[in-house]
């Protein structure tokens, strides 16, 4: 698939940068410096590689790294490569030596030496397929369009030079450069009076004016437009061939790296040491902590304490504790519902007494008997859906890790809940339920009253909502 | 080409026109701020046929002036390459000729003149063919092809060519 484009860009480096020199503006023009031809050597060199580290290149081509560089640069400008600079040390070099060893199906064995952490600059280059088929074709374009509008002398744009700045204007400006005092262009900078420009590739050899200039003009255009269209023929012919064609893409250079890798990865089977090493690096050199082996260890008594957590969640949802506000007497309604179920649940210390008063507050204010049989049923759902909840919880623990040990029967687990998370998840409940029920108690007066009562016992969190309940009294 | 079509503007207007002749203050003064003036993307506006919507004024802090959002119709000259159209010499000299066709400015270089017409240099300068009998100078009438716009914010200026065919002069004043 890459080849078709391959003869393109070989083809496009012999019609147009044949005879390209890639010599500095000072050194001199000797013989010996004539590097002519260097620069289709250099393209051919790339379509035999994807992204390449320049000085590797100029190592290959056994040229010098600066006359690389500098045919690479025009390259550049003329949309042919991409390139990519990055600071790395010895050891991000080897990401890209080992992306290398990928495509060229080799194995190479990164050593880990002792390297030296000071960074260099490294530059890499790739041919840009896609864009070499529109830079070509645009070039194509516009070299037909100006021998065609030389023809027809038609469409031009007339441009005219000051003789004594250079400064050039064409004919959109005019307006500008008329004076009143003759009949001539002016300078805008200097006053300098301004000539029609004559580059237009016909007029060279100058004798503008005269019908046989004109018609010898007029006949080398059209010769050269014929030698074009002849010569250029093997070019234009492998355009039309690539032109349904798939553009080959390799990507950023790290995007590159990274398939490359992933690819030698996938061929190796499992994981080897050196290479694992290497993609543990970053860029800049800094290794990156070695995380190992990711591995999924499940918890069991860890997810059981979750689950209840959870469960009593869901069950919150099923059976919601409805607000004191909410409850009025004569309403038939469970313990739980009332809030009251867990607060009696509740083992331990610090906020009992509060509690137990806030209950009995309730209690008292509502004045609503207790339904035993509500009751049952209550906790007969409540231990189903616990079931339930341990099922689901133990089906999904098997999904994902089918080698781990069974888990314990869902109905001693219910039966554990009593004993080992349970207080500290109960715990929890009262303490987000603490927060909330003083809060929007219809008890509210009577509340405020025992907490007045009791201000020096209450915890820090319940003196929060004091303060609260300070602002809104 | 002409295009009709609704453009907006904000007036501002002095409080001295407040009054009963509020609205007619400020359509002339619309038409004496737009017409004739020229923005890179409408092209020329050769006048205002209507006003589609005033909207509500705003009075300026410190000034007293007030600022009305004017939404008005108009009929615009935005030139085209490519466009033909008929425009009058203006000047003649060895570069080639200017030309206007209404507010449009157009400059046809000597090379975009035929190869026959031939300059001639006097107090009268014109282009003419060997036989005499086609004679541009100003104040002929031209029929001529845009090929280039030099579009500013404020400025369209023309390139134009005679050099195809039916273009050229089309009304000698010389011979009629
Ligand atoms: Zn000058």
């Amino acid at each position: 698939m890459i080849e078709p484009y391959n003869k393109l860009v070989k083809l496009a480096a012999r019609a147009f940068y044949d005879d390209l020199t890639s010599k500095g503006d000072n050194q001199p023009k000797t013989g010996r410096s004539d590097n002519r031809g260097i620069a289709v050597v250099v393209l051919d060199a790339l379509t035999r590689r994807q992204w390449v580290r320049e000085e590797d290149l100029a190592k290959d081509l056994k040229l010098h790294t600066k006359q690389l560089r500098r045919t690479l640069r025009f390259f550049e400008e003329e949309k042919i490569i991409t390139r990519d600079h990055r600071r790395e040390t010895a050891k991000g070099a080897k990401i890209y030596s080992a992306a290398v060893a990928a495509t060229a199906d080799g194995q190479q064995t990164a050593k880990e030496g002792e390297e030296k952490v000071k960074l260099h600059t490294h530059s890499y280059c790739c041919l840009d397929y896609a864009q070499i088929y529109d830079v070509i074709r645009y070039r194509l374009h516009r070299m037909k369009h100006k021998l065609k509008d030389e023809l027809e002398n038609k469409n031009t744009l007339q441009e005219y030079i000051c003789p004594n700045c250079a400064k050039r204007y064409n004919a959109l400006d005019a307006l500008r450069l008329v004076s009143f005092e003759d009949e001539d262009f002016h300078c805008e900078s200097c006053n300098g009076r301004l000539e029609v420009e004559s580059d237009k590739i016909a007029s060279q050899e100058g004798g503008d004016g005269d019908d046989n200039a004109r018609r010898r003009r007029r006949e080398k255009l059209k010769d050269m437009l014929q030698k074009m269209e002849v010569q250029l023929k093997p070019l234009m012919d492998q355009l039309s061939r690539v032109k349904d064609l798939p553009v080959p893409e390799f990507g950023s250079l790290q995007a590159w790296e990274a398939r490359a890798s992933a690819a030698v990865r996938a061929a190796n089977g499992d994981i080897n040491a050196g290479d694992s090493k290497i993609s543990q690096l970053g860029y800049n050199g800094v290794p990156m902590p070695y995380s190992g082996d990711t591995k999924v260890v499940v918890d069991f008594n860890n997810a059981e304490g979750k689950g209840e957590g959870v469960k009593s969640e869901t069950d919150g949802t099923g059976l919601k504790v409805l607000p004191p506000w909410m409850i009025t007497s004569g309403m038939n309604l469970t313990k739980e519902q009332r809030g009251e179920v867990k607060q009696e649940a509740k083992m331990d210390g610090t906020s009992t007494s509060t509690a137990a008063q806030y209950t009995d507050d309730k209690k008292s204010t509502i004045g609503l008997e207790d339904n035993k049989n509500i009751q049952d049923e209550y906790i007969k759902a409540y231990y189903a859906a616990l079931l339930k909840q341990q099922q689901e919880l133990e089906e999904a623990a098997k999904t994902q890790l089918s080698n781990t040990p069974p888990a314990d029967d869902p109905s001693s687990s219910t039966s554990n809940r009593q004993v080992g998370m349970k207080s500290k998840r109960e715990e929890d409940d009262d303490g987000t339920e603490w927060e909330e029920a003083p809060f929007t108690g219809n008890g509210n007066e009577g509340y405020k009253v025992d907490l007045n009562v009791e201000a020096e016992e209450v915890p820090a969190d319940q003196e929060e909502d004091d303060d609260v309940d300070w602002e809104e009294g | 080409m002409f295009f009709h079509i609704v453009l907006e503007r904000n007036m501002q207007l002095h409080p001295r026109y407040f009054g009963r002749n509020l609205r007619e203050n400020l359509v002339s003064k619309l038409m004496k701020d737009v017409e004739g003036t020229c923005s890179g993307r409408h092209g020329f506006v050769v006048a205002v046929t209507g006003i589609e919507n005033i909207g509500k004024g705003l009075i300026r802090d410190g000034t007293g002036f007030v600022t009305f959002p004017v939404k008005y119709q108009c009929v615009v000259f935005r030139p085209f390459k490519g466009e033909i159209l008929e425009a009058v010499v203006t000047m003649v000299n060895k570069m080639g000729f200017f030309a206007e066709a209404g507010p449009v400015q157009i400059f046809v270089s000597n090379h975009l003149i035929p190869d026959d017409m031939e300059f001639q240099s006097g107090d009268m300068p014109n282009y003419t063919t060997s036989d005499g009998s086609v004679k541009i100078q100003k104040d002929s009438e031209v029929r001529l092809k845009i090929i280039g716009t030099r579009v500013d914010a404020t400025e369209i200026f023309c390139i134009g060519t005679i050099k195809d065919d039916f273009l050229g002069v089309i009304n000698d004043p010389a011979t009629v």
